[in-house]
């Protein structure tokens, strides 16, 4: 039978003050569920992305909104949830962006997506809810 | 995130300590803006840096479409390894001049 896994739950205000906050229990908990320390990065990176996603455009960069963040281990890797009531993301500008070209923004999506395994955008009446995965034998 | 700036004969070379992400690049941007209008070349050298995002990365990319504009030169060097794998995984450092060192950044200055 398996054991308890771990899970780290945040509450944060939408202000980028406390992304660092965020990024420093991230990667020690992908490093304790398994990952290196290349893929620590690119998980810590992609959590933040969605943050910063949802502080920019689902609060406008307004501070004063409020960000739920649930990091568990699963049994075969992690899952990411954040939920927010802010603005619900405008799904055709999700990743809109093209690979590789010199326009400053849109990056963040792309990144999130090549780094996850899963990743799910949904409106539901708590608030926008994202939800990502990914497997701890998939190697980027 | 700290930031300072120093010349380095006609170019100017700006380099960055710390985190740069969503609440940090701002001031980031501030600098460079400001200092690519003071020379002709600005060199960041980005050895540093712990961490960066997108809003870091599209920021150089900002800065760099300004410098092209501006017929002026805007060039990278000393990457960290934190910095070559946002790179990679945003893809764009193809568009950008990379050098390993600030002798190398600043040979055509």
């Amino acid at each position: 039978m398996a054991g308890p896994k771990l899970s780290l739950k945040f509450v944060m205000p939408s202000d980028p003050r406390y992304l660092p906050v965020v990024r420093g229990a991230i990667g020690p908990l992908a490093a304790a569920i398994g990952w290196g320390e290349s893929d620590c990065l690119a998980i810590t990176l992609a959590l933040d992305e969605a943050l910063a996603n949802i502080i920019r455009h689902a609060y406008h960069s307004r501070a004063d909104g409020l960000i739920e963040l649930e990091c568990s281990e699963s049994a075969d890797g992690l899952e990411v949830a954040l939920l927010d009531k802010g603005e619900a993301p405008d799904r055709t500008k999700i990743c809109a962006r093209a690979v590789a070209c010199d326009q400053p923004g849109g990056l963040g999506t792309h990144i999130i997506k090549d780094v996850m395994d899963t990743v799910s955008y949904q409106a539901t009446p708590a608030g926008n809810r994202f939800v990502a995965t990914k497997r701890l034998r998939k190697t980027i | 995130m700290k930031i300072s700036i120093r010349d380095a004969g006609a170019a100017k070379v700006v380099e960055i300590e710390g985190d740069v992400d969503l609440g940090t690049s701002p001031d980031l941007r501030r600098t460079l803006f400001e200092n690519l209008l003071l020379a002709p070349k600005l060199a960041l050298n980005l050895a540093a840096i712990r961490y960066i995002d997108s809003s870091g990365i599209a920021t150089l990319i900002e800065v760099l479409k300004d410098s092209q504009r501006r017929n002026k030169e805007f060039v990278l060097f000393g990457l960290s390894p934190a910095v070559q794998q946002v790179f990679r995984l945003t893809h764009v450092i193809r568009i950008f001049q990379v050098f390993q060192t600030e002798e190398e950044a600043l040979g055509s200055a």
